[in-house]
């Protein structure tokens, strides 16, 4: 690991991080804000997220094959995902809300089987792939060393929709709404508020960001069955570390977390398996509501 | 029928049983009775204590492996060897619950799984102790036991001990103060409950029960994996228990009953597609089905808990 | 001490008389003259893209079989079940299939771990177990016992027939790749052995143990351009190799190190990748549409034909092995002329050899352990700009496999560690 002292690879090292990090922030923001506002732990999430990637599978083979055909796609398929989640919510999360949030938890679960199976009778076993646009698909210098031109836009474009996302929760009337639902939802519908069509906005809109999640990352990745799984258990940690409900929480949780994959198997690499929990296990010990997380009543 | 009466019939069933069913059925109940205690175990914590653990596995595969490795590489009977599986697993539990009961809901229950996933990671990478990925394999219980209808009777005899231990766990003084403070903690506080120790007792007591289902499953399968202790085990018990329901103490052990029994049925008549179907009655029998499994019967007998606790 | 029952008790009581009642419906299928297999393997989640292949390959068989008047007048038949990819799941099964089902024989696997926990059942309950798609050598060596055959490939033999190939090639400094658990250490270990053996002066610069299923190797791709190795191999396999390939291509790691694969030949790999592809990767692969492979295997083009007949679909090696594990079962009862275990074992202690459309197979008799043809080629861009693999170099498992010598001594010192 002598290289550890290498200025310019440790750049590299730290931006693909970043990279792989602001994936997951996609993700795992999607996760926090359904939570914060419904209550709802949504194990689906990571369904979602494969829905959007293989969406963008058959819309990139569907479309002509032009220079805009992945940037239509990438367009398109969020929004595939968000109508599935609308879908959901309103033909089933609907009949649940007033009861247990456990039971809720388990019909989540109970998505997962569906859902997995549906992709799979859909798209049927094979492994799929999209192929980065090809504008995009080689690599830049960075100080000297390669660094995926992909990346980049991941990197560009995550920040964007950060900001956008900050934008909106916190300089629109709708953003106002949901945040107050996050802390009052009661007194909300007291006001007047169409609490349930909210709910299901909310639902649809961090659908809609798993999807874009997927579809951002498909070319990075193999578009498989299964990989609901795994994304779903990390943004799951990456949203408790951050804190449950805040969205600068899955911001700097989902940074940790691709800084971690990045330089954490370096340095222990015996236990690569479990660093993700272990960071987790870390954090929780240490703040019990998460880094920025607040208190549940 | 009185439930006493109910609950002679079922015994009666169950000790027939053998002179019934044919030997795969004996297996399956036994499996079920393994499942029911784990679940009963884990609602103890749950149901009762009002804290969900998403990482028992941790103390099933710890209960597994310590039986296993017990009989296999030291060579003490299964008699013996048995008892010390929950108290590894206990011993789990109050290192671990140490930390997990400090903190609670959604955050307790990731904890819970974090630690049951650096199990499984210990189990995982150390091989020459636990044999790794490949597991230990031909952990059989003595001739005395192995037949199907042996280590049947020898199961239920456990179980059916270890369920009339909790139930008396859960009817005791110590069971209503816990009951109060899932209620009310700080209410409980007020009146002197010490709501941590409280905690902890309850989940070192669920972890122990937990590790002796493990151990009586170890023997039950005939090899331990560290997939007993993934993530995906410790699901087993929170869909079985919330899907027989959690307010009632057999509950779980009649979600046990019936998912296992309806996972069975949809896996063998639908060997490609079944969580299709098996995901989709989980999602009806929630719907439908408030009070769980258990709500099928007795509405009168029941108190249906208060909504959202959110 | 007065037991409280709330309304749980009725419950159970009744399902437990409903579980009598099925009970003693009896068993779903009749008892009668069809040979049945119960065939355990991973029908869902992510293992379908090799198990959906495979068992078309079984089934095409089993009814050429059939078709062809069965087994002493007997007709085959095939009871799948569904291990959820978990150990104890699958003895759940075979103990449903042979207690309930009565089958005569076990089949199946993907997982090392479930073909071990089904071995290690068979062992108990005395039923022959014929282990077909897992790979694992401990199946019939470290763990091996009269009541289990493999009917398919083991790592030991490919990868020796890899690692031969590679001592061909001019590098000396090697890193390697491989997923952190059984699998990717039996390859990694047979690799650097038989490679050492071959070219003593070969050295290992770098290690690198991703767990099995990461998603992201950017840090292990810049640990490799870092390792000033010539060559590596990797056995990271499946979705995980197809994201590797994909992650690692832009930092031009292929350009710098040669790529050796032990999977990426497969067409599981290499469709998806498309464009992408590893150019010039050496991997072994089933390389059916190869033209120097149909020349050898004149049979070949015609079960291609059959199978996309059947499936639209193109063989894999799974298919090829579903295939042949069928004809092997077969052939071990013709031999015993008896559908009875231990006749059926005696008939496999024997050993015997099978004409496939891709080659020799031989079922050795030492350790009932399959030894087919091996092929390892190198990746290319067709005339359709599809990557395949080309440039195919044949050799037979017999020229690489551990010998019977070997296997006895591994499987005394196994026994030796478990006492």
């Amino acid at each position: 690991m002598s290289w550890i002292t290498n200025g310019p690879l440790i750049t590299v090292q730290v931006m693909s991080g970043l990279s792989v990090g602001m994936l997951l922030f996609l993700v795992s923001v999607g996760m926090s804000l359904i939570f914060g506002v419904t209550r709802i732990v949504n194990l689906a999430h990571g369904c979602f997220y494969m829905v959007g990637a293989y969406l963008m599978v058959t819309l990139v083979e569907v479309l002509p094959d032009r220079a805009w055909t992945f940037w239509l796609a990438l367009l398109l398929a969020p929004i595939g995902v968000a109508l599935l989640g609308g879908v959901i919510e309103m033909g089933l999360l609907r009949l649940i809300y007033h009861r247990d949030p456990l039971m809720q938890l388990i019909l989540t679960f109970g998505l997962i089987l569906v859902i997995g199976t549906l992709v799979l009778l859909a798209w049927g076993p094979d492994n799929k792939s999209v192929s980065r646009p090809d504008a995009l698909a080689g690599s830049v210098k960075i100080f000297g060393q390669p660094f995926p031109s992909y990346y980049v836009l991941v990197l560009a474009l995550a920040p964007l929709v950060a900001v956008a996302l900050w934008l909106v929760f916190y300089r629109t009337r709708w953003g106002m709404l949901v945040r107050a639902a996050t802390v009052d939802r009661e007194m909300l519908g007291a006001l007047g508020v169409n609490v349930a069509a909210l709910y299901t906005q909310v639902f649809m809109f961090g659908s809609w960001l798993a999807g874009f999640g997927g579809a951002l990352a498909a070319p990075t990745v193999a578009v498989a069955l299964g990989m609901d799984g795994d994304v779903l258990t990390t943004a799951f940690v990456v949203v408790v570390i951050g804190g449950l409900g805040s969205f600068a929480g899955s911001f700097i949780g989902a940074l940790l977390v691709g800084l971690l994959q990045s330089f954490g198997i370096l340095v222990f690499p015996a236990i690569s398996i479990v660093l993700l929990f272990a960071l987790m296990a870390v954090v929780l010990i240490v703040r019990p509501w998460g880094l920025l997380g607040r208190p549940e009543p | 029928m009185t439930p006493t009466r109910w609950l002679g019939l079922l015994i009666l069933v169950l000790a027939v049983a053998p002179l019934v069913l044919p030997p795969f059925f004996l297996q399956l109940l036994t499996e079920i009775a393994i499942v029911g205690l784990f679940a009963t175990a884990f609602n103890l914590l749950m149901g009762f204590g009002g804290m969900v653990s998403f990482g028992h596995a941790a103390y099933f595969a710890l209960g597994a492996y310590t039986a296993a490795l017990l009989v296999k590489r030291v060579g003490i009977p299964l008699l013996l060897a048995l008892p010390a599986a929950p108290i590894v697993a206990a011993a789990g539990a109050l290192l671990f619950g140490f930390f997990i009961v400090r903190l609670s809901h959604t955050y307790f229950a990731m904890l819970s799984l974090a630690f049951a996933q650096i199990v499984f990671t210990v189990i995982f990478k150390w091989k020459t102790l636990t044999g790794g990925d490949d597991g230990l394999l031909d952990v059989w219980p003595p001739s005395l036991l192995k037949s199907p209808a042996a280590y049947y009777y020898f199961t239920l005899v456990i179980v059916g001990l270890s369920i009339l231990a909790l139930h008396a766990i859960v009817d005791s003084p110590f069971g209503y103060a816990l009951k109060s403070v899932r209620e009310n903690p700080r209410r409980a506080r007020y009146i002197g409950i010490d709501v941590r120790r409280h905690q902890l007792a309850a989940f070192v007591i669920s972890g122990a029960f937990s590790g002796l289902a493990g151990g009586l499953f170890a023997f039950y399968n005939g090899s331990v994996f560290p997939d007993f202790a993934y993530f995906t085990k410790s699901f087993e018990p929170l869909v079985v228990a919330l899907l027989g329901g959690v307010q009632s103490f057999f509950g779980p052990l009649a979600g046990a009953f019936g998912f296992k029994l309806l996972e069975w049925l949809i896996s063998r008549q639908w060997p490609v597609y079944w969580p299709l179907f098996l995901g989709g009655i989980v999602v009806v029998v929630i719907i439908v089905l408030p009070s769980g499994f258990v709500g099928l019967v007795g509405g009168r007998l029941w108190r249906s808990r208060s909504a959202a606790k959110a | 001490m007065r037991i409280r029952l709330r309304s749980g008790m009725p419950v159970v009581a009744i399902f437990t008389l409903v579980l009598v009642l099925l009970a003693t419906a009896g068993p779903a299928a009749a008892q009668g003259k069809p040979i049945r297999i119960g065939e355990i393997n991973s029908y869902s989640g992510l293992a379908t893209v090799y198990t959906f292949p495979y068992r078309e390959g079984l089934l095409m068989a089993a009814k050429e079989i059939n078709d062809a008047g069965g087994v002493m007048g007997r007709p085959i038949e095939f009871i799948f079940r569904d291990d959820k990819l978990k150990p104890d799941e699958a003895v759940k099964a075979a103990r449903e299939l042979v207690g309930q089902e009565k089958v005569d024989f076990l089949a199946g696997c993907i997982s090392s771990g479930v073909g071990l926990a089904i071995s290690a059942y068979a062992k108990e309950a005395k039923t022959l177990y014929f282990a077909t798609h897992c790979q694992t050598s401990r199946l019939t060596w470290d763990d091996g016992h009269k009541y289990v055959a493999h009917t398919t490939n083991n790592v030991n033999q490919y990868v020796r027939a890899l690692a031969k190939k590679a001592s061909t090639l001019p590098y000396k400094k090697w890193a390697h790749i491989s997923p952190d658990y059984e699998y990717g250490h039996n390859v990694w270990d047979e690799f650097i052995a038989y490679l050492k053996l071959q070219k003593p002066d070969v050295q290992v610069m770098q290690e690198n143990w991703p767990k099995l299923g990461e998603t992201d190797h950017s840090s292990y791709v810049t640990a490799l351009l870092q390792s000033n190795a010539e060559a590596f191999i990797s056995s990271v396999w499946g979705a995980q190799e197809i994201a590797f390939v994909k992650q690692a291509r832009p930092f031009g790691l292929f350009d710098k190190v040669k790529f050796i694969s032990a999977s990426v030949g497969n067409p599981d790999e290499l469709d998806p990748l498309g464009k992408e592809a590893p150019i010039g990767a050496i991997t072994p692969g089933f390389a059916w549409y190869d033209d120097g492979m149909q020349k050898r295997h004149p049979k070949l083009a015609e079960w291609v034909k059959k199978y996309q007949d059947r499936t639209k679909k193109e063989p894999t090696l799974g298919a090829s092995w579903g295939y042949a594990s069928a004809y092997i079962i077969v052939e071990a009862i013709k031999r015993a002329k008896s559908a009875e275990t231990d006749k059926v074992i005696a008939a496999l202690g024997e050993g015997y050899e099978m004409e496939f459309p891709w080659g020799k197979v031989i079922m050795r008799g030492c350790d009932m352990q399959a030894i087919p043809p091996q092929w390892v080629g190198t990746v290319k861009m067709n005339a359709q700009n599809k990557p395949v693999l080309g440039d195919i170099e044949e050799t037979h498992g017999k020229d690489v496999i551990k010998s019977c010598d070997e296997v006895a001594k591994l499987r005394a010192a196994a026994a030796e560690k478990k006492k």
